[in-house]
């Protein structure tokens, strides 16, 4: 999902607009959906809670970065589904 | 002719000051002409004290060329003939000319730094026929009377050359940086948009935007995780205290809730009371950076507001020369004298007295030293007319802090004791003040206030009121602020005392940060980025902190200002290489940040409608009226628009309406109190004061 195809255009970030560097994101969200699947793990061992409820909780936790909120949402609004095995 | 000794001052202040200390009737005649002061003082010779307006002289290229880069020779012009709105200079400096025409004796006595140091050789050099080398040097410290008079009768036979060799290297470097780079992003982000917008950075900017940026990345990327505390209230003789469990942190939820139920109605019983004693020693005199920190912390005013106050503290004579980085003070400052002199203040008399009582009086000083300057003290004159707020809270911090450092060390003691409640141990914490020491001298500003445990013995039964679970999230990063980034700055060793909170001014100017808790803008974020990728070697602090290291090996004349500038060509040379040959690149991404930046400058709140769009400040293409209206509009999705006034000026809030939660405007009239504009025509304040 995060691997561009040789040859096609340079694509923007689905949430910025910046120069995507891979896949969707522009290396500022991608660091930011970096930590939000980083930090998924000891959110679960907390609390026991699925992917999905994860990501609702910090898109509104007043703590979370703009930019985690940013991805967090779209990752909502697009069913993201890839780390959902993990819960 | 008369002749007569000119001396040259770098303010009006300093210039008035110096030629009534210098008077044998301490009365100077004030002379106007076409608009710049000058004073007439009359000793066994006669004295003429002109002053300068700061720097007088700049520097610019060789060559002549809006916008043109890369740009290698400079030279020093006056500033008129390089800034707008300079133009003043012109006359002063031919006021200056024709003093020194009839002068035997030149005499230096701007402040004795580095840039004190070039205002005098500038004007010594190119507006007194070059007499630079022949000048006499004023140094002193304090504005004092007595010290200005023993400073003239002990002229320096020259000026510091090798001070201002490092000052005008300084200068020419930081001005090859910052011209080359700053046009480098300008004509890029103009060649793609088409539109001129202002973007500077420069050699201690990049690194210092740099900081900033990399903070405000770990804020933005930041995911809170959850964790767990728990605490006891507990009850000791009628008072009631709060303990903490032994263990910080639970990282799980069920670990927590645990606890909690093994604790639930049981009482505890005192394990042990280890109370310890330490030492605090007296604070360090103020440099210039300690002051503006603590000047933040107790009035929160910025490091720029700090160092103009306590640059007019010094232009009254009531504390020493601020722009300093020395942690120490000679005993030649005379410290009884000042002592002495405070005294006479009934707000100090008590303290200083106490002070004067004491067998030997000995400062506690730092490592930093100044060789131009000693620490910041109060000089003892008490201030002759009623000072401002901000300047009275200054003074009283530098005398505080002054008399302070005389004082003895202070002996706290911390007390710990443990509670054991059904085998869980909880932590209750107590801190007192045993000796005083300097805390004495430095109320109200000491840090840590006492929290006194009442006497507990092991054994002692406690009644437990409560056991609690804390829900709790890790925090990001704290931002910048002011304070913090100056500390940060001179810990990196970037920029130098006198420049550093004028440099934080151009970042908010260039709208690359914002607000007091720093937040970096998208356009900083995006100038930072082109730096980081096609100039590395300019954002890097290393690099930059070898620059510093050079600068002083100038003035230690183990280096000169030509290698050094031959050094900073050769880098800008790449540099500038590299951002020309990706300009398109490099315009592209600031282009799109500028125009974000503007567009975020018209908005005023999201929309109340459609809930995903922006509400602008747009003109009517038809009638040239403006009205707010929303940013789906173009997409054809909302075309949600409201009224707005338009005579005034319209401030942006970014605050919602307290009562109906909408956007919000301040309207500015001339003459007028601003109000507040809400932009919901049904809001309740609205609604409420028409029924009145």
């Amino acid at each position: 999902m995060f691997v561009e195809n040789e040859g096609e255009e340079a694509v923007n970030c689905k949430i910025c607009d910046r120069k995507a560097d891979e896949g969707e994101f522009c290396a500022l969200h991608l660091k930011a959906y970096e930590n939000i699947t980083n930090r998924y793990s000891v959110w679960r061992k907390a609390l026991k809670i699925s992917w999905k409820e994860y990501l609702n909780q910090i898109a509104k936790n007043s703590l979370t970065g703009t930019w985690v909120k940013e991805v967090t949402n779209y990752l909502i609004e697009n069913g993201e589904t890839r780390n959902v095995r993990q819960s | 002719m008369v002749k007569y000794t000119l001396i040259v001052t770098e303010k009006p202040d300093a210039a008035s000051r110096i030629a009534e200390a210098l008077d044998t009737a301490g009365k100077a005649k004030k002379i106007l002409h076409k608009g710049v002061p000058y004073y007439l003082a009359q000793r066994e010779e006669k004295i003429v004290v002109v002053p300068a307006l700061g720097h007088l002289y700049t520097v610019v290229g060789e060559t002549k060329g809006q916008g043109q880069y890369p740009v290698f020779k400079v030279k020093w012009v006056p500033k008129y003939e390089a800034e707008r709105g300079a133009a003043r200079i012109r006359v002063w400096l031919q006021t200056i000319t024709k003093l020194a025409e009839d002068a035997d004796t030149l005499i230096d006595a701007c402040d004795y730094d580095i840039e004190g140091s070039i205002i005098g050789y500038c004007i010594l050099k190119y507006a007194c026929g070059g007499r630079e080398k022949t000048s006499k040097r004023m140094k002193y410290f304090t504005l004092t009377k007595e010290e200005l008079q023993k400073s003239y009768s002990s002229l320096l036979p020259n000026l510091d050359f090798a001070l201002i060799e490092a000052g005008l290297a300084r200068h020419e470097v930081d001005w090859l940086y910052g011209i080359n780079l700053s046009r480098a992003l300008t004509s890029a982000a103009k060649n793609s948009s088409g539109q001129y917008a202002t973007l500077s950075t420069g050699r201690v900017q990049g690194p210092t935007l740099k900081f900033l940026a990399t903070r405000e990345r770990s804020i933005r990327c930041f995911v809170p995780t959850p964790y767990w505390k728990i605490n006891a209230k507990v009850e000791i003789g009628n008072a009631v205290f709060e303990a903490d469990h032994e263990k910080k942190v639970f990282e799980t939820k069920g670990e927590a809730k645990a606890v909690i139920t093994k604790c639930k109605g049981k009482n505890g019983e005192v394990k042990a009371v280890d109370p310890r004693k330490f030492m605090q020693t007296p604070p360090l005199p103020f440099d210039l950076g300690a002051l503006q920190n603590e000047a933040y912390r107790f009035f929160g005013y910025t490091p720029m507001r700090t160092s103009s106050i306590a640059q007019r503290l010094y232009l009254g004579a009531l504390i020493s020369y601020p722009r300093t980085s020395n942690q120490k003070l000679p005993p030649e400052i005379g410290y009884e004298a000042i002592l002495r002199n405070l005294a006479k203040n009934r707000e100090f008399a008590k303290l200083a007295g106490e002070l004067l009582a004491k067998s030997e009086l000995k400062p506690t000083e730092g490592k930093k030293d100044d060789l131009a300057h000693p620490a910041i003290y109060p000089t003892g004159k008490l201030p002759e007319k009623m000072l401002v707020v901000s300047e009275k809270n200054i003074w009283n911090l530098v005398v505080r802090r002054f008399m302070a450092v005389f004082g003895e060390p202070a002996v706290r003691q911390i007390v710990e004791a443990t509670i054991n409640v059904n085998g869980e141990k909880f932590v209750l914490y107590g801190k007192q003040t045993m000796e005083e020491g300097w805390l004495h001298f430095y109320q109200p500003f000491m840090r840590g206030k006492d929290a006194v445990l009442p006497p507990m013995k092991e054994g002692q039964k406690i009644t437990v009121k409560q056991v609690t679970l804390e829900d709790k999230f890790t925090k990001p990063p704290p931002r910048y602020n002011p304070s913090s980034l100056l500390k940060k700055m001179e810990e990196a060793d970037l920029g130098t005392k006198a420049t550093r909170a004028g440099l934080m001014q151009t970042l908010y100017d260039r709208k690359y940060i914002r607000d007091d808790r720093i937040e970096v803008t998208d356009l900083g974020f995006e100038v930072t980025d082109v730096l980081r990728k096609y100039c590395p070697s300019v954002v890097s602090v290393e690099f930059t902190r070898k620059l510093e290291e050079e600068m002083n090996e100038v003035i230690k004349g183990k280096l000169t200002r030509e290698q050094i500038l031959s050094d900073a060509v050769e880098i800008l040379t790449t540099v500038t290489t590299s951002l020309k040959e990706n300009e398109i690149a490099i315009g592209d991404q600031l282009s799109r940040a500028v125009n974000k930046s503007k567009l975020e400058e018209k908005v005023i709140g999201a929309c109340p409608t459609c809930k995903n769009g922006k509400l602008l400040i747009l003109y009517s293409k038809k009638t040239r009226k403006r009205f707010a209206g929303c940013t789906n509009y173009f997409k054809g999705t909302c075309r949600t628009t409201f009224p707005l006034p338009q005579k005034g000026f319209l401030k942006l809030t970014s605050k919602a309406c307290k009562a109906c939660n909408w956007p919000t405007l301040l309207v500015w009239l001339k003459g007028r109190q601003p109000w507040k504009l809400c932009l919901n025509t049904e809001c309740s304040l609205k609604t409420r004061g028409k029924k009145r």
